[in-house]
């Protein structure tokens, strides 16, 4: 019970969206923006309380509770990402018009519900806890995909998320059985000694390695890991922009919080045998996502299949299973954030307010000539842009340049029966796919900068020739402060990466 | 007045009252600007005065010596690091007091008399410009004592030379004549170049003091002192015109009168003989070095006098005298006479710069150089004809005037020291008294030959005609005060090392007598040819010795065979150009450029057909991947989602559960 206080972040978020809930019936429909206040207040305090634990424990490693779940650095570190995430997501939605003012308090609390769900998911250490949060994240999330009740998109991606799932929810939960089958518990660690109790394990026998491949693809899903990434495209393209931003973001660096815990620390994909499996999953993901986003016209696909492409590249760092592995995949988990929200934001913007003056929509065409009507929306985009597309001096090539880094080093010291050829031919696809992506990023910039603005009919509006300018566009002050925030952090970890750097560095030794 | 520790002031008023002229008012024939330089060149004078005033009556010690650090270097000799040291400084000996007073008072007169002679040019400021930023340079090498600063004012004395022989540059002759002058000595500064650099690699130090002190303690090898000797010869046979470079100095007289009578008659020549005094202790160490300057001195006494025999250009005539008469020094030089030399250096200066002036007021008279078109002057301008007549007995060695003294004490110790060289000197000497007074009676005797001249000459202003009365006493009297009881002598000598006394024969009494008369004989003779009104004698002379005369008008072919070294100069340059454009530049530099094209075609050919390909090429896979992969799920049934992770889950499954 005195380890139930490494809880609490946990504790008063899920409390404070029970609170939310019952706002939502006290609160008047037309004053429902408190609602959206009220829920980035209560990431807000989560966070606190972490930033609080953190400074109190001065960096020891924290004990693990019963078995159940582990608090160390790693785990904290992805909950601050996480809740960053969603106060920007929150942030997102006060400028979002097309969410129901009635039922605010009940996607606020969903909201929340899945955060906590995503925070329990980067702490578990037993399989039923890692499930029970997963689901909740699911669950959660396919609500929150179809909110928009009255938009056939929205309900078509919300049925087709939860169709997909459900099955590879179902392909999890048989290899938890298999687990269970193999070792006889459902603990990731030894509750005797609280450490590892790998060697017990029979890592050789095939149940035990079916149980693991159904396991790694049942995360799969939420990560958006190719051969389970087919739901994202619709999905994204179907949800409210800020629920496919937070999809794009806040679950996938979760889980892959968890991947690398398991496939990295309590259960190494090198002693599975699965490092050429990873690999080979890795690329395909990249591959994937790179390529296909070059055909696509609607920026909400295509940033659905950048995500996918961006997953692969947090992949390569954990192929690796070196500890400068774990750094890469930390430090790129944060840095992706900042940029993909940020260019989420822009996507916002641009298609949210056409949607009101009839000018605009998710269409690559809407961003026809964006720099004439707001040269500072352009630029912020271009920024988020160059930076997922890995491109010095931003942040995103410190993140890329620690992956591809890890990979090499861990080539250079394979053993084991793994080839080097595995880690040196994962580095250059993954150098390959950034070239790919390059294109359909540039793309977006290629329309922003050099084409005219047109109508949403299609016409070409008169720019140049005497005719009245394309309306100016405007966003709200909490649009800008999240585009703000989010190019800060491109910018500044971009340019001066070191903080950062060392404090990733920190959170590696006190891995169980 | 703490004269001697300013003394470094003297080089540096000059060249600040240069700058001043040149760049602080604008070019007007009448500009008030020379009144600048002859402040400064006066106020020099008065300095030099008085430091050698309190030499003479012992109230300043000499040698003085100040040093001020200038930069350092360090660098590695032997493996041991070392620093060098590099002062500057001024370095005031017997030669230097005399030698400053000499410079600035000639540049002073001088200054002062081109206010006449100059009036009206054009170019007037820039004159004074010139003149005192050549004044500055001549007093700089005086008073240094590095050797590196010395060759640098060296340089510039050479530079300022240039500029004022080429005054008037506008004609051909005086550009060509500068031009001459200024390559000419550059081949002598190649050997002085050579020896400070063997000086330095030797020595380790440009410090004139530190350098005797190095010969003193027996350090410096015989042979280095004799490749060192002869470099400083070649560099002062080149400045000082001595043989076989002399033969730039009668051309240099296309430059203005005054200038002549400063620079190629006073100073800059004789800062060859200064520059070796300046390093006798050299020669001390090497007989070789000291055998070549006796000889290269007796030789320019005795070809430039016979020279200037046939020479009818008034000012050459006084060109080739200057020669002989610097020829007459250096050989005192290398016989030892190191006091004799630099006393007929002293009064040299005066007389010749009164020849020269006095010359300049002629030919401002009559507008032409050539002493045929003279004659019977001394009617028109009896002041002028009075002071040249004065300065031609000083330069004969009229007793009792300035140049008897010396050129007596040259004589007495070139015969102790080698008695054929004193011969040579004495032939020399006889041949000077000859020409020189048949300068006088050509320009100042018998008729006028040429009336329009005749008619228009009248006497110069008193700017011109004071500095002639000035040099003209001291031309009389200045022998006469500075042997007064060895007063040079003490002020200016030199001790040779013990164990090194030159061989010495005992000069027979009456010495000086039996020369005397051969000059009062050479004068008559001249009388004779060239004192009555008719010449006949003189071109029957010349009728039968055509050869000779042919002979020495053509400057014994030195001009000739130099102008030819020149040619041949020029010729291997030409061929080494259109070597250098034809042969190694066609095979060299286009043939690397034809290489470097046919590498670049390759290199082009490789890009495109192999390196672009593959850039195409990529670009098309991932479109041909992409359009693959989107073709598998373009129509967004989730079935077909499902069955595609189902086919890879089981394939995967199987493969793993098969391993």
């Amino acid at each position: 019970m005195q380890n139930l206080g490494l809880l609490a972040p946990e504790i008063a978020l899920s409390l404070l969206g029970l609170g939310l809930m019952l706002a939502d019936i006290l609160a008047p429909a037309k004053s429902s923006k408190l609602l959206y206040h009220f829920a980035w207040v209560a990431a807000a305090v989560a966070l606190a309380l972490i930033a609080r634990g953190l400074s109190v424990s001065g960096g020891l490693p924290l004990p693990v509770s019963g078995g159940l779940w582990v608090v160390d650095p790693m785990s904290q570190f992805f909950k601050l990402a996480v809740l960053l995430s969603v106060i920007m997501t929150v942030m997102l939605c006060l400028e979002y018009g097309q969410l129901p003012p009635a039922q605010a308090g009940t996607f606020c609390a969903l909201l929340i519900f899945s955060t906590v769900g995503m925070m329990l998911l980067v702490s578990a250490t037993d399989m039923l806890l890692v499930f029970v949060a997963l689901e909740l994240i699911s669950i959660s999330s396919f609500v929150l995909t179809g909110f928009e009740r009255r938009n056939r998109k929205s309900n078509e991606g919300a049925i087709k998320y939860f169709l997909f799932g459900a099955f590879s929810s179902a392909i999890m939960v048989y290899g938890i059985s298999l687990y269970y089958g193999a070792t006889g518990t459902t603990r990731l660690v030894d509750p005797q000694s609280a450490g590892l109790w790998l060697p017990a394990l029979q890592t050789k026998s095939p149940v035990f390695t079916l149980a693991m491949l159904f396991i790694l693809l049942g995360f799969g899903f939420k990560a958006a890991m190719a051969p389970m990434h087919f739901w994202v495209p619709d999905a994204y393209e179907g949800a409210p922009l800020p629920v496919a931003a937070f999809l794009s973001v806040a679950p996938k660096i979760a889980t892959i919080g968890v991947l690398a815990r398991v496939y990295m620390v309590l259960v190494p994909a090198a002693s599975l045998g699965f490092t050429t499996l990873l690999a080979l999953l890795a690329m395909l993901t990249m591959t994937v996502g790179n390529t296909v986003a070059l055909f696509q016209d609607n920026v909400k696909r295509l940033l659905a299949y950048s995500s996918i492409a961006q997953a692969g590249y947090i992949l390569i760092g954990i192929v690796a299973g070196t500890a400068l592995g774990i750094q890469g995949v930390l430090l790129y988990s944060l840095v992706y954030v900042a940029m993909n929200l940020g260019a989420f934001a822009v996507v916002q913007a641009v298609g949210d307010n056409g949607s009101r003056d009839g000018l605009g929509s998710y269409e690559l065409a809407a961003f026809d000539g964006l720099a004439q009507r707001s040269l500072s929306l352009a630029l912020f985009m271009t920024a988020f842009l160059l930076s997922l597309a890995g491109l010095p001096p931003l942040a995103g090539f410190i993140g890329k340049f620690y992956l591809f880094a890890a990979a090499l080093s861990a080539g250079r010291s394979a053993s084991g029966g793994i080839s080097p050829a595995v880690f040196y031919g994962l580095a250059v696809v993954g150098v390959l796919n950034s070239v790919v992506s390059v294109y359909y990023y540039m793309k977006i910039a290629y329309h922003m900068f050099f084409l005219p603005a047109n109508s949403g009919k299609g016409e070409r509006l008169p720019s140049k020739d005497g005719g009245p300018l394309p309306a100016a566009l405007h966003a709200g002050p909490y649009l800008y402060g999240c585009l703000a925030v989010a190019l800060a952090g491109v910018l500044y970890f971009g340019i001066y990466p070191d903080p950062l750097i060392a404090n990733v560095q920190l959170s590696v030794p006190h891995l169980p | 007045m703490r004269m001697l520790e300013h003394v470094y002031l003297i080089p540096l008023i000059p060249l600040v009252a240069s700058f001043i002229i040149l760049l602080a008012a604008p070019e007007d024939p009448h500009s008030p600007m020379p009144l600048v330089g002859i402040a400064a060149i006066g106020w020099c004078l008065i300095q030099s005065v008085a430091i050698f005033y309190g030499a003479v009556i012992g109230s300043i010690h000499i040698p003085y010596q100040m040093d001020w650090s200038w930069f350092s270097f360090g660098a590695t000799i032997g493996g041991k690091p070392f620093l060098y040291d590099m002062p500057i400084g001024v370095l005031i000996d017997g030669a230097a007091v005399v030698m400053l007073v000499v410079v600035c008072l000639v540049s002073f007169l001088v200054q002062v008399y081109s206010l006449g002679y100059m009036h009206g040019d054009p170019h007037f400021k820039r004159y004074y410009a010139y003149l005192s930023f050549f004044t500055a340079a001549m007093l700089g090498l005086v008073v240094s004592s590095n050797l590196l600063v010395t060759f640098c004012c060296w340089e510039l004395v050479g530079f300022s030379s240039y500029i004022l022989i080429g005054f008037w540059f506008e004609r051909a002759e005086p550009a060509y004549a500068a031009k001459k002058a200024f390559i000419t000595t550059k081949l002598g500064d190649l050997g002085l170049y050579v020896a400070l650099l063997l000086i330095f690699s030797l020595v380790g130090s440009f410090q004139i003091p530190q350098i005797a002190q190095f010969v003193a303690q027996g350090y410096m090898p015989a042979g280095a002192a004799t490749a060192i000797g002869l470099g400083l010869l070649c560099g002062a046979a080149g400045k000082s015109a001595q043989f076989p470079l002399f033969i730039w100095l009668p051309d240099a007289m296309e430059g203005p009168t005054p200038v002549s009578a400063l620079i190629h008659a006073a100073t800059m020549v004789a800062a060859g003989i200064y520059l070796v005094a300046k390093c006798y202790f050299i020669y001390a160490a090497s007989p070789i070095a000291m055998f070549a300057v006796a000889w290269a001195g007796a030789l320019t006494a005795l070809l430039a006098a016979t020279m200037a025999v046939v020479c009818y250009d008034i000012k050459r005539v006084l060109a080739f005298s200057t020669v002989s008469q610097l020829g007459f020094m250096m050989c005192a030089l290398g016989c030892w006479g190191y006091t004799a030399g630099l006393f007929h250096l002293t009064t040299h200066a005066a007389f010749k710069a009164l020849l020269f002036l006095c010359a300049g007021s002629v030919i401002h008279a009559v507008h032409t150089n050539d002493m045929r078109q003279m004659g019977n002057l001394s009617k028109k301008m009896p002041f002028t004809a009075l002071a040249t007549f004065v300065g031609t007995c000083a330069i004969t060695g009229i007793p009792f005037l300035s140049g008897w003294y010396s050129k007596d004490m040259i004589l007495e110790q070139v015969y102790e020291y080698d008695p054929h060289l004193f011969f040579i000197l004495a032939l020399s000497a006889v041949l000077t008294a000859f020409y020189m007074f048949r300068l006088v009676f050509l320009t100042f005797t018998g008729t006028e030959r040429d009336l329009e001249r005749y008619r228009h000459a009248h006497e110069s202003p008193w700017t011109m005609t004071v500095p002639l009365g000035i040099l003209a006493a001291l031309s009389i009297f200045s022998g006469a005060y500075l042997s007064h009881n060895h007063l040079f002598e003490r002020l200016v000598h030199f001790d040779p090392p013990a164990g090194l006394m030159p061989r010495m024969n005992v000069a027979p009494p009456g010495l000086g007598g039996i020369v005397f008369a051969a000059v009062a004989c050479a004068i008559l003779f001249s009388y004779r040819l060239y004192g009555r009104h008719d010449f006949r004698l003189a071109e029957d002379l010349k009728r039968r010795l055509a050869p000779v005369f042919n002979l020495l008008e053509r400057r014994y072919y030195l001009d000739d065979s130099f102008l030819a070294l020149v040619d041949l100069g020029d010729r291997t340059a030409k061929m080494a150009f259109w070597i250098d454009s034809e042969v190694i530049d066609r095979i060299f530099v286009d043939g690397w450029d034809l290489l470097a094209q046919l590498a670049a075609q390759l290199g082009q050919l490789f890009d495109a057909l192999f390196i672009d390909r593959m850039v195409d090429e990529t670009g098309g896979l991932s479109v041909s991947v992409g359009g693959a992969l989107r073709w598998l799920i373009r129509r967004g049934m989730i079935q077909e989602y499902l069955l595609w992770t189902a086919a890879v889950l089981s394939t995967l499954a199987f493969l793993i559960a098969w391993r």
